[in-house]
């Protein structure tokens, strides 16, 4: 199961498994942030490319609008995945502490 | 003609009687009878009244007179006495009167009751120049022997030697020919005693074949299903020629008979080297190993007289334990201590391995012995695959080492795998079956102790499969099948999916990442990614059935990684 919420001081934490089944629930959520975000995925137990294409969809809206979206406790498997996929050059990262 | 003719003064009759017995002496192909029908023709020939037959025994220089059956042979050293002295001289001794020469020994006479008056002694001399023997013809009728029959000698004896040369190498080519044919006869005796078709035990593939070497070797196998479980039996019996084939048939039909007598592992090892000791020669023994596999507990116990290494393939780290034996060759000496047995925890994949030396040490052409580091990196490749065909692999593996070099001694494999661990589940192709794909695969996991770390790559590369499947296959069709397997150090995956067309996504193109983002989009990033998290992608189709079937492999070793 995926949850995405809100944290404050522009902080989104999503825990859970950002799966294809679970993808457009993060979309909607993540359809209403603005301005620079910091996405906490310390709690990500899991992505696939469904959750990888609602990132980068939230990405190049925000861009867009001078905001950008940040990577925040990143797993060494999600960091993988970033890094196979090009995402580090997408993303400011910041790896799990 | 004429005057060779008369230079040997040989009578037309006298030719007559020498090609009659050259006909007789063609027949015989034992040296018994050929020996009596060279005195024959001698008596016949030269009108004597008895002769007799000495053969020369080279290896010891030695003059060999046989005698009637049931004495032994008559032996003088080739230089004492009338027939040493032929021997020596290579020539013709004529004696007109026995008793005036010093050389002749008048005390066969006086106990036989015959009188020698005259002796003829002649040395036959083959057709290559060795002596064969020395012969003496006594008493010619009616008067002494002469010159002319000093000739007509010399042309029977060199026929005689000829005959009897040619029966003397014909019984050594029957003795080798003999020897041979028994060799044939243990080695048949001997295979015929391994198991015809493997047992079957569920749960386990088991495995054996034996390939024996020209001459010699005496391995065997043995797999006999008891009510203790299954017993397993591998040995190797010194030396060379009949005794090793004979020995382990022995010690196969002891073990066989202490099993069936419900004799547990120790008794049964210490009965069997007991007796073996026992009976076999004091320079032979068997090495042996002998274990007992519980199909229902999973423990392979085991003893070895002699034979190492026994490896066991855990298939959850991939690693290859070396065991040594637990005793001395059977047979070497009776047990007054045996030390305890060795227990293999056979886990699910598990792979034990008993294979004789003459795997380990069989050398190429520069002397290099194949060794055990050889088989341990093919069973880990191949481990999981059916053990008929590891045998296989390593087989083909050791005659592509050999490099033609021949084999010397018997190669014996028995190969004993635990059932990998699997499990399958079929899902609707949905995708909100994701969760009860992910649970099963968590399940899975948690079951077969397989790497944590490890599951979620193995997700993400079924969800990328899976979910390709449910967008291009039909809707509302078949369920999608997900099988899988623990294998050495992870998981072998599978997924099926039925009635659907041919579409093969791991030969899509590999994702640009290097793209500016506007021009990125998520398209091709799973197979992308999946290419790079797991090994092994790979997807086979099968028109007949319209089934499309995708595998690939996750394992906790980094070399591994498919692409880039």
């Amino acid at each position: 199961m995926l949850t995405i919420e809100s944290g404050g001081d522009g902080i989104v934490v999503v825990r859970g498994r950002l799966d294809a089944a679970q993808a457009a629930h993060a979309q909607g959520f993540l359809d209403k942030v603005s301005g620079t975000v910091t996405l906490d995925v310390a709690g990500l137990e899991y992505i696939s490319s469904a959750g990888l294409g609602v990132l980068l969809k939230t990405q190049k809206r925000l861009l867009g609008g001078a905001g950008k979206l940040r990577l925040a406790g990143v797993s060494p498997h999600l960091r993988d995945i970033f890094v196979y996929s090009g995402f580090d050059q997408l993303f400011e990262i910041e790896p799990a502490r | 003609m004429d005057d060779r003719a008369s230079r040997h003064r040989l009578a037309a009759e006298d030719l007559e009687a020498i090609l009659g017995v050259t006909t007789a002496l063609a027949q015989p192909f034992d040296l018994t009878t050929m020996l009596a029908e060279v005195v024959n023709a001698a008596k016949q020939v030269l009108k004597a009244d008895r002769g007799s037959v000495w053969l020369y025994d080279a290896g010891r220089n030695e003059l060999v007179l046989e005698v009637a059956t049931g004495a032994s042979a008559i032996r003088v050293p080739a230089t004492a006495g009338l027939v040493g002295a032929c021997a020596q001289s290579r020539a013709i001794i004529n004696v007109p009167d026995c008793y005036a020469d010093a050389r002749f020994d008048p005390r066969v006479d006086r106990e036989s009751g015959y009188r020698t008056r005259c002796m003829l002694t002649l040395p036959l001399i083959d057709h290559r120049g060795a002596l064969v023997g020395v012969m003496q013809v006594l008493n010619k009728a009616g008067g002494v022997f002469d010159a002319g029959d000093e000739m007509l000698a010399a042309a029977l004896a060199a026929q005689c030697a000829v005959a009897l040369q040619r029966v003397r190498m014909t019984e050594a080519l029957i003795e080798g020919e003999r020897m041979r044919q028994e060799l044939e006869m243990a080695r048949e005796v001997q295979m015929s005693t391994l198991p015809s078709q493997m047992p079957a035990v569920p749960g386990y593939d088991v495995f054996g074949v034996s390939r024996p070497a020209e001459q010699t070797g005496g391995d065997t196998f043995d797999l006999m299903p008891t009510e203790g479980g299954l017993v397993v039996v591998l040995g190797d019996a010194t030396g060379h020629g009949i005794a090793p084939a004979l020995s382990v048939t022995q010690m196969q039909a002891m073990l066989r008979m202490a099993f069936r007598l419900g004799a547990d592992l120790p008794t049964a090892f210490r009965h069997v080297n007991d007796q073996l000791a026992a009976t076999l020669a004091d320079d032979r023994f068997v090495t042996a190993f002998i274990g007992v596999l519980d199909p229902l507990t999973h423990r392979f116990e085991f003893h070895s007289g002699g034979q190492g290494p026994i490896l066991h393939l855990s298939a959850a780290t991939g690693a290859c334990t070396s065991h040594p034996p637990t005793s001395f060759p059977l047979g070497a000496m009776p047990l007054a201590k045996l030390r305890p047995s060795v227990t293999l925890d056979m886990r699910p994949g598990d792979v034990a391995l008993l294979i004789t030396d003459g795997v380990y040490e069989y050398h190429d052409p520069d002397g290099e012995a194949y060794g055990e580091g050889r088989v341990e990196a093919i069973a880990r490749g191949h481990g999981a695959r059916p053990m008929a065909e590891l045998a296989a692999r390593i087989l083909a593996d050791v005659e592509a080492f050999a490099r033609g070099a021949p084999q010397q001694d018997d190669v014996t494999l028995v190969l004993v795998a635990r059932a990998p661990a699997t499990a399958v589940g079929r899902f609707a192709r949905r995708v909100d079956v994701l969760p009860a794909l992910f649970a099963f695969t968590a399940a899975f996991f948690a079951d077969h102790e397989v790497d944590a770390a490890l599951l979620s790559p193995v997700d993400f590369a079924i969800e990328e499969l899976f979910t390709n499947m449910v967008k291009y296959g039909r809707p509302g069709g078949d369920e999608v099948e997900l099988a899988l397997a623990r294998i050495a150090g992870g998981v072998d995956v599978a997924l099926t999916d039925y009635d659907v067309e041919p579409f093969d996504p791991t030969r899509a193109p590999d994702a640009d990442v290097t793209l500016p983002i506007e021009q990125r989009s998520p398209g091709g990033l799973g197979i992308h990614l999946t290419r790079r998290l797991v090994e092994g992608l790979d997807y086979r189709y099968i028109p007949e059935r319209r089934e499309a079937r995708i595998t690939f492999r996750k394992t906790g070793d980094p070399t591994r990684r498919g692409g880039a």
